[in-house]
């Protein structure tokens, strides 16, 4: 068993095919798919964007490919023409598990066909098989049908330029697809933004008030204290509350008065308020009793005589 | 953990985290409105106890209402004002035979003034006259 010590920082590449030796790995790797693996067609189209070419891509396949098997397709410009791709991701994976590549392992899958201007002379991928470019597609060829003393290529595919490679690991790997991660990641994500500013706005909601306290407070700092602030206001409080109830009865007993209606006495103390009002007729004098007792006073009637009578 | 395992969850480590930030924010938010309620209440009841005390130091602290009794005596003529005495902040004063006007001007006086009016009788002492005897504090 051969043991690739992957201690490089960029990841390794292995060529992929179907004569190659079981491995063992410690380090991700990005794997290069011969064309064992995967169903390659070149076409002319006049589209514009990748995704256009990706929709029409198992159209393209149709006489190609087993269709009844879930394929996978690929596309990328190259040059004027689209590079299409069919693949089984299935199928990869289980070959991949019987030479010891765990898919989680894999960072990204890219096609030989990738690099097939590098391949104009065959290069050896075990005892059998070797992989060239024919005609600008990459082919596995057995080196049966190649001449005994061709030098074959070496190819570094560490050092190669590949750009058009496939993701492997989210959707395979892991219970979440890459799809669902990234929506319910940006709900997420928004619902917490959200949830910070909405935190930010109630928070910033009583600046208002603070800053009215803290000027209150700096103009008087003794009112920072409660208990001073409670013992002022319970000095004050109950003053303001009897002198004002002693005014306004004062101001009711007035409005009752008349020139049918005459005030004969008008008592106050710091329990309650007194006064009698002579009325010149029973009808004044109920109707005087009517209003008082609106205003929430005692009537006592004595003939034409009323004594109203207000606690405090 | 090592990084391969990091790797192959990073989906699930992803909504774990975005889950993570969505939950710390709405417990954010959730203290936020919470400290917002409670503060509110407590500032807002400090502001109106400032200004209430304020309110009512310069309605009943009595400043400058030493000078301003003085027109309770001369509101009245003179020979109305049987009795007049200011003490420390203290006004006890009798009248008499007053008119029912002077009795409604010098009770109008006396209600529009900040004191605390601790005693006051008015007696009708014949047809539409009247005797007005009160004590009041600042």
């Amino acid at each position: 068993m051969k043991i690739l010590n992957l201690t490089a920082k960029q990841s390794n590449r292995i060529l992929i095919h179907k004569n190659m030796e079981p491995i063992k790995l410690e380090n991700s790797v990005e794997i290069i798919l011969t064309p064992q693996f995967y169903t390659f067609l070149r076409e002319e189209l006049d589209i514009k964007f990748a995704y256009q070419a990706k929709q029409i891509a198992g159209s393209l396949f149709d006489d190609y490919i087993d269709t009844s098997l879930e394929n996978q397709y690929h596309v990328y410009k190259c040059g004027d023409l689209w590079c299409f791709f069919a693949y089984n991701i299935k199928e990869i994976d289980l070959f991949l598990e019987s030479v010891g590549i765990e898919k989680h392992r894999v960072s990204k899958i890219y096609f030989a066909q990738e690099f097939a201007n590098e391949l104009s002379r065959p290069l050896s991928l075990s005892g059998d098989y070797a992989l060239q470019s024919v005609d600008g597609i990459v082919t596995m060829i057995p080196k049966r049908f190649l001449g005994d003393e061709l030098e074959y290529l070496t190819l570094n595919t560490d050092k190669l330029k590949l750009k058009n490679g496939v993701t492997m690991g989210a959707s395979l790997n892991s219970f979440v697809s890459l799809k669902e991660t990234i929506i319910l990641g940006s709900l997420l994500t928004l619902l917490g933004t959200s949830f910070i500013v909405e935190g930010n706005r109630i928070k910033s909601s009583i600046a208002n008030e603070d800053a009215k306290l803290t000027t209150l407070i700096d103009e008087n700092p003794k009112y920072g204290s409660s208990l001073l602030r409670d013992s002022i206001l319970n000095k004050y409080k109950p003053i303001d509350t009897t002198e004002r109830a002693k005014r306004q009865t004062m101001k009711d007993i007035s409005r009752l008065l008349s020139s049918k209606s005459q005030l004969k006495e008008l008592n106050i103390n710091e329990k309650s308020i007194s006064a009698v009002i002579d009325t010149q007729s029973p009808s004044i004098s109920k109707q005087v009793s009517e209003h008082a007792k609106v205003k929430k006073m005692k009537v006592t009637r004595t003939g034409l005589t009323l004594k109203l009578e207000v606690e405090l | 953990m090592n990084l391969m395992t990091l790797q192959r969850y990073k989906n699930e480590i992803i909504l774990f985290v975005a889950f993570l930030f969505a939950l710390f924010s709405f417990l954010y938010k959730h203290s936020a409105s919470s400290y917002v309620e409670e503060n509110r209440a407590k500032i807002n009841r400090q502001i109106s106890d400032i200004l209430a005390i304020e309110n009512y130091k310069g309605q009943w602290d009595g400043k400058g209402l030493a000078n301003k009794v003085k027109v309770l005596k001369s509101i009245v003529p003179a020979s109305k004002v049987q009795s007049y005495s200011k003490k420390s902040k203290k006004l006890v004063a009798k009248y008499v035979n007053l008119t029912a006007d002077e009795l409604n001007r010098l009770n109008n006086k006396l209600i529009n003034m900040p004191v605390r009016i601790t005693n006051l009788k008015i007696k009708e002492s014949s047809k539409n006259i009247f005797t007005m005897e009160f004590t009041c504090k600042w």
